[in-house]
């Protein structure tokens, strides 16, 4: 008899959890405790954090400002996937309405940059 | 699964989002909600394409996703400005326009 | 190059043919906006507000060149999603007109001694040192331009869109960007930005219904067409659930938008807060926009229905004749009770829809030129009437304005005739061909609710001229600003346009029957 097709996934995530929960126990039983400021800081890619506002609570609005630019551009790209999966059997008309489409992202690009809208302070 | 099963969440989506429209009172959530009917129109859009045998439905919800995003901008900076001038979010709270 | 090409084409992609030609004043518009958006960029801050206006006025004028010079064409292009036919070039050519009056207003520096009517900067907290320093400084938002320019784009597409996702689409690239207008007026800026996210809310609100009732339509035809889904009605005799639900949708969504009772709520608070030459630009453009695209619609799609659709849009259009007519009555802010006028004159326009025949298309257009000119003219007086805080809109202070300034009160009241629909104004003409039309599609009922309320149209804008023109002038009353040549133009064209209407409506009445078919 066949086993279960999936049982290879099962042992395989069975593994996986077993390894996170045994390698984060051993570091804490084992591993050295040596603190400094650096450390206690939230971790943003090794930047030095953003200050927040004080009494906490709420983001900036430069936040929200970077935020809306993102989703805007961000979504764009969703004409440019289906394009891009099969650009060779829609041909040349494709190619011009996908540049055309860019240059007007682009353009609103430009008045972003220009007017400062990328700059953080 | 048929098309009906989608169709049912869909109504049911909608639904929600009208009715969170209709009593929510955070500026925040009564958009959140509007959104919600529009990504219930993709789900129908979506579910019709399948019943339907052809690929418009699939590339209507492409363009209201795009569409969604522009209005999410817009809508955020007018609540952003609205907040940044009141402190609130609240629907009710601004309501100078009354005679 | 060319072999590759060829040998990449799969047969089953046929590309799509678009006669530039025929659509060449909406790409105009269109790509003009990017070019403004780019002008935003580059262009030193001191020099852009007249590159804008130059850019502006000259693109509003070369489409309606191009306008002018399609006349007569009719044909489905662009893959079959827009139809160039007569009332979409009539209305387009409406637009125009309206977007020039209208962008006219805009233009006005004259009148507020601080500067135009937008705020300096709209991201600057109203009343903080900010903005103090940039209203010191002269700063202009000259983006007004590029979004008024998106906004005509956007409607030039609604009224010719017969597709219902380059509907859905076009309906947001109107609606957009007049969110962001409404929001930001150097005056009362709170009120603006109030008004700027209720009309956001709702309007988003309204296009959700929109899009579910075209995703209904969608699955009751497999196609968003507008002539395949009559097909598929012609195929499909009876009724059917999916059909129903998605024209009720549809036609939910579209009464938001032309502010039909009982959605008519965010009309008043929307044209009170926004700035004054943006409400013109939205009582007028967005109204002609929307009854376009919802005459396209409900004749050309769902006509083979209309037995369906017909009670619906009676009781909405009794409605909102009545309320319309009888709050205004009862207002007290000039720019609420011209909302409330614009909501009664929804309820006058619904019966050409419901007459679903050319006349009530003919008798539609007219209509909505005859509103748009009157109404831009009377928005553009009352950027006239100021006191220390701005506009004096209260009512009470415009008493007796004609002792003061005959002028300025004499045209108010030719637009307030034209309104009521008094004989030798352009209203009555409209709304004589509609009722009309309204008899002979069989709404003979209709027509007599609406003869009654426009007996009560009458009497509330006769109220407001006799306090216009014979009651005391208040003490501490309003001052008439002499505004440059701008609002000048705006208003002397509304007027003329409005007795010219009235008194030789023909040729125009004509051009609006040879225009008023539907190709699909």
């Amino acid at each position: 008899m066949l086993p279960n097709p999936y049982l290879p996934i099962f042992a395989l995530g069975l593994l996986a959890f077993l390894f996170a929960c045994v390698s984060v126990t051993l570091a804490t039983l084992v591993g050295p405790k040596r603190y400094n400021r650096a450390k206690l800081d939230a971790y943003e890619c090794g930047i030095d954090p953003t200050p927040q506002p004080i009494g906490g609570g709420h983001f900036t609005i430069k936040y929200y400002l970077t935020a809306m630019l993102f989703i805007v551009f961000d979504i764009e790209i969703v004409f440019l996937y289906p394009w891009a999966v099969s650009f060779e059997a829609l041909g040349l008309f494709a190619v011009i309405e996908v540049i055309l489409f860019i240059v007007t992202v682009l353009c609103v690009y430009a008045f972003v940059w220009r007017r400062g809208g990328l700059e953080w302070d | 699964m048929s098309t009906t099963h989608y169709l049912v969440l869909s109504a049911i989506l909608f639904s929600l989002g009208v009715l969170g429209v209709l009593v929510r009172r955070n500026a925040i959530i009564v958009f959140m909600c509007v959104e919600m009917m529009l990504n219930a129109s993709n789900l129908a859009f979506v579910a019709f394409a399948q019943q339907n045998g052809n690929l418009n439905g699939q590339t209507i919800a492409f363009f209201v996703m795009v569409v969604a995003a522009a209005e999410v901008v817009v809508g955020l900076a007018i609540i952003m400005t609205i907040y940044r001038t009141r402190r609130s979010a609240s629907v009710d709270e601004p309501n100078l326009l009354k005679y | 190059m060319n072999s590759l090409l060829a040998a990449g084409t799969s047969p089953e992609f046929a590309l799509p043919s678009i006669e530039y030609r025929l659509i060449s004043p909406i790409l105009l518009v269109l790509g003009m906006a990017v070019i403004s958006v780019l002008v935003e960029a580059f262009v030193p801050r001191a020099h852009r507000r007249v590159v804008q206006l130059v850019l502006t006025f000259s693109t509003l004028i070369v489409a309606l060149i191009l306008v002018v010079m399609l006349a007569g064409q009719r044909a489905v292009t662009a893959a079959g999603s827009l139809a160039v036919d007569g009332p979409a070039l009539f209305m387009q050519g409406t637009l125009l007109v309206l977007a020039l009056m209208a962008a006219l207003l805009v233009a006005e520096r004259g009148v507020d001694p601080a500067g135009d009517a937008f705020a300096a900067r709209a991201n600057a907290l109203p009343g903080s040192i900010d903005e103090r320093e940039f209203t010191k400084r002269g700063w202009l938002t000259t983006e007004v331009w590029c979004l008024f320019l998106f906004s005509v784009g956007g409607m030039m597409l609604f009224v010719t869109g017969t597709d219902l996702l380059i509907l859905f689409v076009a309906l947001e690239i109107m609606s957009l960007p007049l969110y962001l207008l409404a929001g930001i007026a150097r005056r009362r800026r709170l009120l603006s930005q109030e008004a700027a996210m209720k009309y956001f809310l709702l309007g988003a609100f309204s296009s959700g219904f929109f899009l579910y009732g075209s995703a209904l339509l969608y699955g009751f035809a497999g196609t968003v067409d507008l002539g395949g889904i009559a097909d598929a009605i012609t195929a499909n005799a009876g009724q059917n659930g999916l059909l129903i639900a998605g024209t009720a949708l549809i036609a939910v969504g579209l009464f938001f938008k032309v502010a039909a009772v009982p959605f008519h709520q965010w009309a008043p608070d929307v044209y009170q807060g926004s700035p004054t030459a943006i409400t013109a630009f939205m009582a007028s453009c967005v109204k002609v926009a929307a009854f376009g695209a919802m005459l396209r619609i409900m004749y050309v799609a769902l006509g083979g229905v209309r037995w369906d659709w017909r009670p619906m849009f009676w009781v909405i259009a009794i409605l909102t004749m009545f309320v319309g007519s009888i709050i205004a009555l009862t207002q007290t802010d000039v720019k609420r009770m011209l909302a409330y006028s614009s909501v009664a004159h929804a309820g006058f326009l619904l019966i050409a829809v419901v007459a679903t025949n050319e006349e009530g298309l003919a008798g539609a257009m007219f209509y909505l030129l005859a509103y748009g000119v009157a109404t831009i003219g009377g928005f553009g007086v009352i950027t006239l009437v100021r006191d220390s805080t701005g506009e004096a809109t209260h009512l009470s202070s415009w008493a007796g304005l004609g002792k003061r300034s005959p002028w300025v009160a004499g045209a108010f009241a030719v637009f307030l005739l034209s309104f009521a629909g008094i004989p030798l104004t352009a209203g009555f003409i409209g709304k004589f061909a509609v009722f009309e039309a309204g008899v002979a599609g069989g709404a003979g009922w209709l027509v007599v609710a609406a003869v009654l309320a426009s007996a009560i149209a009458v009497f509330f804008y006769g109220r407001v001229i006799v306090i216009l023109l014979f009651s005391v002038p208040a003490a501490d009353g309003p001052t008439v600003v002499v505004p440059s040549s701008f609002t000048a133009f705006a208003i002397a064209a509304g007027l003329s346009l409005t007795v010219v209407l009235g008194i030789i409506p023909q040729p125009f009445l004509d051009l609006a029957e040879k225009a008023s078919i539907f190709v699909r």
